[in-house]
C-alpha cells in the first residue's frame, strides 16, 4: 500500500482551484473562525457582538453566491468532486437564508437563557458550512465530509441546554441515531466504491448503470445509502429521533434541524439519485416510493394525536418529508420535473416552517410551553401572531393562495407527469394525505381563533425586534410564493443531469 | 479469493455492529457498536482499493477514521453530560420525551 | 373606457373586494363603522362594475368569451392569467356581485357573536374575490386557486362566528371540500399532461380552458378519461353537494352565521355545478357520457333523500339545508342529461336556487334573531306577530316549491323535462325513470315546504312568544337587503327568457364541440316558449 502511495506521490500536482467557485465556503469559513476567535480572545466581552458578526458572515456569504449566479457558468473542481451549478447555488442560498433566520430566532432566546452564546454561533456557522459544501459535493468522500461537518455541530447544538435533562436526552438520541445512520450510509458507500471503483458520482453512475440486472453489491450499496439519508430527512421508519430531539432541543435549533438539516439530507439524496444512481432507477425508485408513502401517511396519522406543538410540527415535518420524497420516486421517468418539484418544495417549506417555529418561540415567551392547549384564545392576546400562525399552518396544509399549494402542486404535477401506475397512486397518496394533514392544522386554527384563552389570561406578549423581523420575512415569503409562484418556478428550473449526459 | 474473505469479515463486523446498536441499552456499548460498523467500512474500503489498484479507497478510509474520531469525541462528551446529570447512561431510562 | 373594460374589466371586478379588504386591514379594529362602509362600498363598486359589464356585454355573441384578459402568469407550467365572460358565467357572476352587497347591508346591524366586525367583513370580501374569480377564470390553475381561496374565509366564518357546534361543522366542511379538490387537481394535472392536439397529435401542455375545451379530451385513452372525470366528479360533486357527499352541508348551514349560510347557499354551492358545466363535461365529453347515468342516479337520490330529510327536521335552518340538497339534485339532473335544454335549466336552477335559498336563510336568520330559536315546533303565528316577515316567508316558500310564475319553477321543471330526452348515447329509459322519481320529488318538496310554512307562519303564536317585545316586523335594513332578491325572484319567474337567452348560446357552443344534440331540441328559449306559451 505504501509503495502504491509512494509511486503516485511524485506525479502529484496541485489541482487547479477556482477561487470564485469556492468563495462562498471560504467566506463562511473565515467568519466561522472569526466568531470562534472572538470568543477565545475577548471572552465575555465578545458576547454582544457574536450574533452580529455571525449574521454579517451569512450575508457576506450571499455575495459570492449572487455573483456566481449572475455569472451563470457551471464550474467544476477536483475532477468533478466539487460542482457549482444553478442547483447548488439555489440550495446554498436556501441554507444561508435559513441560517440567517435561525440567528434572528436565536438572539434573544439564547441570550436570555443564560447559555453559552459564542460557541453557539460558531457551531451554527460550521454546520451551515457543511450544508453549503453538501450542495456542491458530487463525490462520496466530499459528501461524507460535508455530512459530518453539518451533523457534528448539530449534535452539540441539540444538547445546548447542558443542565436540562430533556436537552441531554434530545442530543443523545439525535447523536446515536445520527452516527448509526452515517455508519450505515458509509457501509453503503464502501460497497458502491467497490462496485464501481471510483468515489466520483459520475463515474459510479457510468459503471453501475446500463441494461441488465445490477449486482447485489450495488443494490445493497444503493439501499444502505438511501437508508442513511432517510434518517437525516426523518423519513418513516427512520424518523423516531425527530420528535424527541425536536422537543428537547432549544427551539431555534429545532427550527434549524427541521428545515436546514432536512434540506441538507435532501440535497445529498438528490445528488446521489440524480448523478450517482441515475441509471439505476429500477433499484432506487421502489425504495423511495415506499419511504415516501410511509412517511406521509404515518407522519400525518401520528400528528393527529399530538398535544405538543413542537411534536406536532415534528410529525408534520415527517409527513412533509414524505411529500418531498414523492417526486424522487419517479425521478427516473421525469428527472427534471422531479428535481424542480423537490427543490421548490424545500424552498417554500423553509419559509413556512421557519415561520411556524418563530411563532412557537414568540408564544413560548409568555406561556413557557409549547402545549397546543396554550394556543387557545391566542387571538385575544396576540392577534398578530395568530394571523401569522394561521398563514404558516394553512400554507403547510397547502391551501391557496399561501405558498404551500404551489409546492404540493409541483409534487402532484411531477408524479402525474410520470404517467405510470406508481406515479398516479403516489398522487392519490399525496392528495389524501393533504386532507388528513389539514385536520390537525385546521384544528389549531380553530383553537387559536374560536376558543377562549385559558384562565382568561389575555396579557399581551412582548415580541423582540429580531423575532418580529423573522416573522415578517417568513410570512412575506410564504405569501409571495403562493401568489406569484412563478418566482419559485423560475429559480427552481434546475437540472442535475448535465453530469450524466441525461 | 482473498477479497471475498475481507468482505465477509466486514459483513460480519457490520452485522455485529447493527445488532449491538439495536439491542444494547448502554450508551457506551452502542457507541462501540457503531465503531464496529465503521471498522467494517474501513476494511471494505481498503480491500476494494487494493482490488482496484486505486488509492481512493485508502484515502476514503483515512477520512473515515479521522472524522469518526471527531464524532466519537462529541459522543463521549454527550454521554459524560448525561452521566453527570443523572448518574446513569442506561438508554432505557432516557424516556422523558414521549408522545 | 371601453378599452379598459375589455382588457381589465374582469380583473377589476374580481379584485375590487380584495382591495377593499386590504384597506380595511390598515384600519384599527375599533372603528367598526368605517369597516362597514368600506366593505359595503367595495362590494357596491363590484356591483357597479358588474352592471357596466352587463351593459357592455355583446348579447349577440353570448356564446363566445368576452372581455378576455390573457397575460403571463406562471410560465414554468405554462399556466396563464386568463379571464373571460360568456353566457354561462355571466348569470353566476351577476348573482355574486348582486348578493354580496345585500349581505353587507344585512351585516350593518347583524354582526354575529363574538363581534369583531373587521375580521368578519374582511373574510367576506376575500370570499367575494374568490367566487367572482372562479366564475371568470379561464385557466385551470387560476380556476383552482380561486376555487380554493373561498375555503379559508368560509372555514373561519363558521369556526369563529358559528353556532354551538361550530368547530365540528367547520372542520367537516373544510375537510370534505379539500378532499374533493385535491383529487380534482390531480385530474387537472392529468389533463395537462395527456391532452393532445387532434390535428397534429402533439402534446398540448396547457391549462387554457378554451384550448382544452376545443380538443375535448382527444388523445386521452378512455380509461384515463374516466379516471380524470372521476377526480373532477369528486371535486365538484362534494361542493354541489351530490348525495353521498352532502353530509357536510346541513352541519355547515346549521352552524354558520346567517351571512355565511346565505353566501354558502346562494353562491358557493354553484361553484361545483359550474365546474361540471364549464370544465368536466366539455373537456371530457366521452367520460361525461359514461358517467351521466350515475350522476343522474345520485341526483335523483339526492332529490328524494333531501326531501325526506326535510320532513325529519325540527330545525328550520337544517330543513332549508336539506332542501338545498334536493334542489341541487334537480340542477345535477339537468346537467346529467348532457343536453342543451337540461344544462340551460341547470344554470337557471342555480340562479333561482341562489336567490330563493339565499332569501330563505336570510329569513331564518331574522327569525333566529327575534325568537332566539329555529325549532319549528316552538315557532308559529308569524303572520300575526310579524305579518310582513310571514308573507315574505310564504312568498319564498312558494318560489322554492316551484310555483309557476316564480323563479324556482324554471329551474325545476325544464330539468325534469330534459330528463325525458337525454343526449344521444345515454340510456333513455333510465333517465325517464329518473324523471318520474324527480317529479315525485317536487310533490314531496311541496309537502315539506308547506308544512314548514304552516308550522311557522300560520296558526296562533305560541304562548312562549306571545308577548315577546323582541318580535318585530321586517326592519328597514332587512327591507333594503331583501327587496332586490324578492323582485328578481318575481322577474325571472315571469320572464325566464332573460336568463335563457344569455345562457343558451354559450351552452350550445360548449356542447356542440363534443355532443350530438338530440333532434328537435334547438335553442331552449324557443323550446320553452313553444312549450309553455310564455
Amino acid at each position: 500500500m505504501l509503495a502504491l502511495l509512494a509511486q503516485q506521490v511524485p506525479d502529484f500536482v496541485r489541482p487547479d482551484i477556482d477561487w470564485h467557485a469556492a468563495a462562498p465556503e471560504l467566506t463562511l469559513l473565515t467568519f466561522g473562525a472569526l466568531v470562534t476567535m472572538m470568543d477565545i480572545v475577548w471572552l465575555e466581552k465578545g458576547r454582544k457582538l457574536t450574533s452580529i458578526v455571525a449574521s454579517i458572515g451569512l450575508l457576506a456569504t450571499m455575495v459570492p453566491i449572487i455573483t456566481l449566479a449572475v455569472d451563470g457558468a457551471d464550474r467544476s473542481m477536483f475532477g468533478g468532486a466539487f460542482v457549482v451549478d444553478d442547483y447548488a447555488l439555489i440550495m446554498k442560498a436556501v441554507f444561508i437564508l435559513t441560517g440567517y433566520v435561525v440567528i434572528l430566532l436565536s438572539t434573544n432566546y439564547i441570550a436570555e437563557g443564560d447559555y453559552w452564546e459564542n460557541e453557539y454561533y460558531g457551531l451554527l456557522l460550521s454546520s451551515i458550512l457543511g450544508m453549503i459544501l453538501m450542495a456542491s459535493a458530487r463525490d462520496l468522500i466530499t459528501i461524507f465530509v460535508a455530512l459530518e461537518l453539518l451533523s457534528i455541530p448539530a449534535y452539540m447544538l441539540a444538547t445546548w441546554r447542558k443542565r436540562d435533562l430533556k436537552s441531554n436526552e434530545a442530543g443523545m438520541k439525535y447523536y446515536l441515531m445520527g452516527v448509526f445512520a452515517s455508519a450505515i450510509m458509509l457501509y453503503g458507500m464502501s460497497l458502491l466504491y467497490g462496485g464501481s471503483g471510483s468515489t466520483l458520482l459520475t463515474d459510479i453512475n457510468e459503471s453501475i448503470s446500463g441494461p441488465g440486472d445490477p449486482s447485489a453489491v450495488v443494490v445493497l450499496g444503493i439501499i444502505f445509502v438511501i437508508v442513511g439519508f432517510a434518517f437525516k430527512v426523518s423519513a418513516v421508519p427512520f424518523h423516531t429521533w425527530a420528535p424527541d430531539t425536536y422537543e428537547g432541543a432549544p427551539t431555534p435549533i429545532t427550527a434549524f434541524l427541521s428545515v436546514a438539516s432536512k434540506a441538507a439530507g435532501f440535497v445529498a439524496l438528490m445528488n446521489m439519485l440524480f448523478v450517482g444512481f441515475f441509471g439505476r432507477d429500477d433499484v432506487y425508485e421502489p425504495v423511495i416510493w415506499i419511504l415516501a408513502a410511509l412517511s406521509m401517511t404515518v407522519g400525518n396519522l401520528i400528528a393527529l394525536r399530538q398535544t405538543n406543538m413542537v411534536r406536532l410540527l415534528a410529525y408534520s415535518g415527517v409527513a412533509q418529508a414524505g411529500y418531498m420524497l414523492a417526486p424522487l420516486a419517479v425521478a427516473g421517468d421525469v428527472p427534471d420535473s422531479a428535481l424542480a418539484a423537490t427543490v421548490g418544495y424545500l424552498v417554500i417549506y423553509a419559509a413556512m416552517n421557519l415561520g411556524a417555529f418563530a411563532v412557537v418561540i414568540a408564544v413560548a415567551r409568555k406561556t413557557r410551553t409549547a402545549e397546543i392547549d396554550d394556543y387557545r384564545g391566542l387571538f385575544h392576546w396576540a392577534p398578530g401572531l395568530t394571523v401569522a400562525m394561521t398563514v404558516f399552518l394553512f400554507a403547510l396544509a397547502g391551501i391557496p393562495p399561501l405558498g404551500g399549494w404551489w409546492a404540493k402542486f409541483r409534487i402532484m404535477g411531477a408524479v402525474i407527469e410520470a404517467n405510470t401506475a406508481a406515479g398516479v397512486v403516489m398522487g392519490i397518496f399525496v392528495a389524501v394525505n393533504s386532507v388528513i394533514a389539514l385536520y390537525y392544522y385546521a384544528r389549531i386554527g380553530v383553537k387559536m381563533w374560536a376558543e377562549p384563552a385559558p384562565d382568561d389570561d389575555t396579557a399581551p406578549v412582548r415580541v423582540p425586534v429580531s423575532l418580529t423581523s423573522a416573522l415578517v420575512l417568513t410570512a412575506a415569503a410564504t405569501i409571495a410564493f403562493g401568489v406569484l409562484p412563478g418566482l419559485v418556478g423560475e429559480v427552481t428550473k434546475v437540472s442535475l443531469l448535465a453530469g450524466v449526459g441525461g | 479469493m482473498l477479497l471475498n474473505q475481507f468482505l465477509v469479515l466486514a459483513a460480519i463486523l457490520f452485522c455485529i455492529g447493527v445488532y449491538g446498536v439495536l439491542v444494547r441499552k448502554n450508551a457506551m456499548l452502542v457507541l462501540m457498536s457503531v465503531e464496529l460498523i465503521l471498522n467494517a467500512v474501513n476494511i471494505n474500503l481498503v480491500a476494494f482499493g487494493a482490488l482496484n489498484d486505486d488509492v481512493g479507497g485508502s484515502v476514503f478510509a483515512l477520512f473515515t477514521i479521522a472524522v469518526a474520531a471527531a464524532e466519537v469525541g462529541i459522543g463521549l462528551a454527550i454521554v459524560l453530560l448525561m452521566y453527570r446529570n443523572r448518574r446513569s447512561i442506561d438508554l432505557s431510562e432516557a424516556d422523558m420525551l414521549k408522545g | 373606457m371601453t378599452d379598459f373594460l375589455n382588457d381589465w374589466g374582469l380583473t377589476a371586478i374580481t379584485f375590487v373586494p380584495l382591495a377593499g379588504a386590504l384597506v380595511m386591514m390598515l384600519i384599527p379594529r375599533d372603528n367598526e363603522g368605517a369597516h362597514k362602509q368600506i366593505s359595503l362600498g367595495a362590494s357596491l363598486l363590484a356591483l357597479a362594475l358588474g352592471v357596466v359589464l352587463l351593459f357592455d356585454f355583446d348579447y349577440g355573441s353570448a356564446g363566445s368569451l368576452q372581455f378576455v384578459t390573457d397575460e403571463k402568469w406562471i410560465e414554468v407550467i405554462n399556466s396563464r392569467y386568463i379571464l373571460g365572460l360568456d353566457g354561462m358565467s355571466l348569470p353566476l357572476m351577476a348573482l355574486t356581485v348582486l348578493v354580496m352587497p345585500l349581505v353587507f347591508i344585512y351585516s350593518w346591524n347583524h354582526i354575529p357573536e363574538p363581534g369583531n366586525g373587521k375580521a368578519f367583513l374582511i373574510l367576506m370580501l376575500i370570499l367575494e374575490t374568490g367566487m367572482i374569480g372562479t366564475f371568470v377564470a379561464q385557466d385551470l390553475i387560476l380556476f383552482f386557486v380561486f376555487f380554493e381561496v373561498v375555503l379559508l374565509p368560509m372555514f373561519f366564518m363558521i369556526a369563529v362566528w358559528g353556532g354551538p357546534n361550530r368547530r365540528y361543522a367547520s372542520l367537516k366542511f373544510f375537510l370534505f371540500t379539500l378532499f374533493g379538490s385535491a383529487l380534482m387537481l390531480l385530474g387537472f394535472l392529468a389533463l395537462f399532461f395527456l391532452s393532445k392536439d387532434p390535428a397534429t397529435g402533439e402534446l398540448l401542455r396547457t391549462f387554457d380552458m378554451r384550448a382544452l375545451t376545443d380538443v375535448a379530451g382527444a388523445g386521452i385513452v378512455r380509461s384515463s378519461q374516466l379516471l380524470i372525470f372521476g377526480g373532477m366528479f369528486l371535486g365538484f360533486g362534494i361542493k354541489v353537494p351530490l348525495f353521498p357527499f352532502h353530509t357536510w352541508l346541513p352541519d355547515a348551514h346549521t352552524e354558520a352565521p346567517t351571512q355565511g349560510s346565505v353566501i354558502l347557499a346562494a353562491i358557493l354551492l354553484k361553484l361545483g355545478t359550474y365546474g361540471f358545466i364549464r370544465i368536466a363535461i366539455p373537456m371530457l365529453p366521452e367520460a361525461a357520457e359514461a358517467w351521466a347515468p350515475w350522476i343522474g342516479l345520485l341526483a335523483v337520490i339526492g332529490i328524494i333523500y333531501g326531501a325526506l330529510g326535510c320532513l325529519a327536521q325540527t330545525d328550520m335552518k337544517r330543513l332549508i339545508a336539506f332542501s338545498s340538497v334536493a334542489h341541487m339534485g334537480f340542477v345535477m339532473l339537468g346537467i346529467a342529461t348532457l343536453t342543451d335544454f337540461g344544462i340551460n335549466a341547470a344554470i337557471f336552477g342555480m340562479v333561482a336556487h341562489g336567490l330563493i335559498t339565499g332569501m330563505l336563510f336570510f329569513v331564518a336568520g331574522s327569525v333566529k334573531e327575534r325568537y332566539h330559536t329555529l325549532d319549528i315546533g316552538r315557532l308559529g303565528g308569524m303572520l300575526i306577530q310579524a305579518p310582513r316577515l310571514g308573507w315574505i316567508l310564504g312568498f319564498i316558500t312558494m318560489a322554492s316549491l316551484g310555483l309557476p310564475g316564480l323563479a324556482g319553477f324554471w329551474g325545476e321543471f325544464p330539468a325534469i323535462l330534459a330528463a325525458y330526452q337525454p343526449a344521444n348515447g345515454i340510456p333513455v329509459e333510465t333517465f325517464r325513470t329518473y324523471m318520474v322519481i324527480a317529479a315525485v320529488g317536487t310533490v314531496l318538496a311541496a309537502g315539506y315546504l308547506l308544512w314548514l310554512l304552516q308550522r311557522t307562519a300560520m296558526g296562533e303564536p305560541s304562548e312562549e312568544f306571545a308577548d315577546d317585545p323582541n318580535i318585530t316586523d321586517v326592519s328597514r335594513i332587512e327591507w333594503i337587503a331583501w327587496t332586490p332578491m324578492l323582485a328578481l325572484i318575481l322577474v325571472f319567474g315571469v320572464a325566464p327568457g332573460l336568463i335563457f337567452e344569455i345562457t343558451d348560446p354559450a351552452v350550445v357552443e360548449s356542447l356542440n364541440n363534443c355532443l350530438q344534440l338530440p333532434a328537435g331540441c334547438e335553442g331552449v328559449a324557443e323550446a320553452t316558449q313553444a312549450a309553455f306559451g310564455g
